[in-house]
């Protein structure tokens, strides 16, 4: 079986769904025996998902418009 | 991101001692490389490992698919050469005479002929091979290594007839007379029939042949590219049943591509780029085109240079020097001596040519390979080819025309470029337009480079200013929005240099990433966001967000928060794919460890 070291230098790709069938079956059989990796990945799917799903930075349009406004009028005037 | 000097050659390496033992000579194509000594050492790595070595298929068989290529290609130098080595080991010239004819006629077991006409077909068309042909030589009882060895054989032959075809060496033994024997791949031969018989198989995922795990921790070659790309590319992993191969690809590879004394790594990996386009192989053409980014092109001038080299902004010679390697890579039968004397007179220097024409030559032996084992890619390519287009029994120099290829501008469908061409026009209201559907994008763009949102709100101005100026010149090449990405980031960075936030700057224009490793291991929760209100998560994302350095905060903003690709977040930041991968990796799991006290299983309910 692999070392948690290298399943650790495969994590990233496993992750983002780009490693070989090959590899696949390799790293799960890891995480089917080793704890701490197990947590790890586990808890890094779920970072992820938490992450894409916060809606973080987000903010209403109306904070953009007088934004917007402000330099759409000086485009305006900058023109005539 | 270079290997050179960590995956050298070792000292005292005699390439003509190789030649010597293993042929018994040392052959002119060797000796007309003599200008340029690493690239007789490349050579002679490959042919060591390849052609000389033991393996799974005898030096005998390697020589016949040697022989039968070259035959194929009419190269008379290579045949001569071939036949001579066969002749020398024993083989009755009759058989020989059979080769060099037809190889459907030669007397060979039907494993044999199937393994013949298999490396045949994958030297003239690399693009039909498909999984269903590894598996009928499979079902011949032929080893996964026999199969990998075939296929490198077929990569070395093209590699040797490319480097015949520009340096024209005179024969070694009485050249067989070629020109009377029947043209090659007429229609209606047994090849013919074998390739219009392919017909494309469910697409399997992975490469044809099994590829045992190979550690960076056990195989120091990996750790060395792991270290330069930041990950092991499918075309290395797919070889590992033959770790010494790759080593000597890896050796030759140094020695060839990663220097800088003749032609330079631009100028070679454009080599590789071209090539590889003209031979319809997407995944070497996204392998190169992220290269060239990494030696500092922009995205878009990389893809220009795949798409239509003519078209882009690369010098007058450098566009002759390309259109060199296009001709013999892939239109080989059309190659003169007239296209060398061209280079000559644009100023070349002989061993540049002598280079460029090995650029090309080990550009065909990674196609051939890369199309003779199926290598998955590691990242899209820019350029999808329609290979089920290309006649798969045509010679080799059968290709689609250019136009049919690609339409790489005309595919980005994006959905603002009316709007676009009329902000060009100096539409005001098309562009304010614009500014409205993507003032949510350059906003998280902003605010994960500056940190701030009061100083991200001000840096909006500053964007749209800049963006409305420069909209004239945007091209296309893009999306529009990925272009916005980079006017934000570029906005972003005028702000921190004004106010001599260097602290901030460095983190961003920093390269280097140290080691991070993960320390919490309490498990989390099934479903943490059960037990904690939107709102509660959202904050503390955010403060995790804004408490890890810019540099990692802005790609993991655009990756997972923005949903963009690896490969669009690279293009928008000027960074390279691998680089994207390493910052993205390390920035998901800064904020693993910054939730991990919240969310773990004990912490239920503890959001704060």
């Amino acid at each position: 079986m692999i070392t948690c070291e290298e399943f650790f230098g495969e994590f990233a790709d496993y992750l983002e769904g780009q490693v070989s069938p090959e590899v696949r079956e390799e790293l799960e059989l890891h995480l089917s025996q080793c704890h701490a990796c197990h947590v790890l990945y586990d808890s890094s799917r779920k970072t992820i998902k938490i992450v894409s799903e916060s809606n973080s930075f987000e903010l209403p349009q109306k904070v953009f418009d007088p934004i917007i406004d402000r330099v759409m009028a000086k485009l305006r005037t900058d023109r005539s | 991101m270079g290997f050179r000097g960590e995956i050298g050659l070792e000292q005292g390496f005699d390439p003509l001692v190789v030649f010597r033992e293993g042929f018994g000579f040392v052959p002119n194509l060797v000796l007309a490389q003599s200008a340029l000594a690493r690239a007789m050492a490349a050579h002679a790595k490959l042919e060591e490992a390849v052609t000389f070595r033991d393996g799974a298929i005898s030096r005998i068989h390697k020589e016949q698919i040697l022989l039968s290529i070259a035959a194929d290609r009419r190269d008379n130098y290579c045949s001569a050469l071939d036949s001579g080595l066969l002749c020398s080991l024993g083989v009755p010239e009759a058989q020989i005479d059979d080769l060099l004819n037809d190889c459907g006629q030669a007397r060979l077991s039907a494993p044999d002929r199937a393994l013949l006409e298999f490396c045949l077909r994958l030297s003239r068309s690399a693009s039909s091979v498909r999984c269903h042909d590894i598996e009928a030589l499979q079902a011949q009882e032929f080893s996964d290594e026999a199969i990998l060895e075939a296929v490198v054989v077929t990569a070395l032959a093209l590699y040797r007839c490319t480097l015949s075809v520009a340096l024209a060496p005179q024969s070694d033994f009485m050249p067989p007379n070629l020109s009377q024997k029947k043209k090659p791949a007429a229609s209606g031969s047994r090849l013919t029939a074998a390739a219009n018989g392919s017909r494309p198989s469910a697409k399997k995922k992975g490469s044809y042949l099994p590829a045992p795990y190979l550690s960076p921790n056990t195989f120091a070659p990996f750790a060395v590219i792991q270290k330069s790309h930041g990950f092991i590319p499918n075309f290395f992993r797919s070889q590992t049943l033959r770790p010494d191969l790759l080593q000597a690809e890896l050796e030759a590879v140094g020695a060839v591509l990663l220097t800088e004394d003749f032609l330079t790594r631009v100028q070679k990996e454009s080599i590789l780029l071209t090539v590889s386009a003209a031979n319809l192989n997407s995944y070497c053409v996204a392998v190169h085109c992220n290269m060239l980014r990494g030696l500092g092109l922009s995205a878009e001038e990389a893809d220009q240079i795949a798409v239509d080299h003519h078209l882009s902004d690369i010098s007058k010679a450098d566009i002759a020097l390309l259109d060199f390697a296009v001709k013999l890579g892939a239109h080989f039968s059309e190659f003169s001596r007239e296209d060398t004397a061209n280079l000559e007179t644009l100023g070349f220097t002989p061993v540049q040519i002598l280079e460029g024409a090995v650029v090309t030559a080990l550009n065909n032996f990674a196609n051939t390979l890369q199309m003779g084992l199926g290598i998955e890619p590691d990242f899209a390519s820019p350029l999808v080819f329609e290979t089920n287009k290309v006649n798969p029994s045509g010679a080799a120099t059968t290709l689609m025309p250019r136009e049919g290829v690609v339409h790489f501008a005309a595919t980005l469908q994006d959905a603002d470029s009316e709007l676009v061409s009329r902000a060009q026009d100096g539409n005001l209201e098309a562009f304010e337009e614009l500014a409205r559907r993507h003032s949510q994008l350059i906003y998280r763009t902003l605010v994960a480079i500056l940190g701030d949102a009061a100083d991200a709100q001000d840096a909006m101005q500053d964007t749209l200013l800049s963006a409305f100026k420069g909209v004239g010149g945007f091209q296309g090449r893009s999306k529009f929005s990925t272009w916005l990405v980079s006017i934000a980031r570029n906005a972003a960075l005028q702000r921190l240099r004004s106010r001599r936030n260097i602290e901030s700057l460095d983190q961003i224009c920093n390269d280097e990433d140290g080691d991070f490793r993960p320390r919490q291991v309490r498990a989390w929760q099934a479903n943490p966001e059960q037990w904690h209100s939107k709102t509660e998560i959202r904050e503390l994302v955010e403060k995790g967000l804004l408490q890890i350095p810019a540099k990692y905060r802005v790609v993991v903003v655009l990756r997972d928060i923005e949903q963009l690709s690896s490969e669009e977040v690279a293009r928008q930041l000027g960074l390279s794919v691998p680089a994207v991968k390493t910052r993205l990796l390390r920035a998901r799991l800064m904020l693993r460890e910054w939730l991990s006290p919240h969310l773990a299983e004990s912490s239920k309910g503890a959001a704060r």
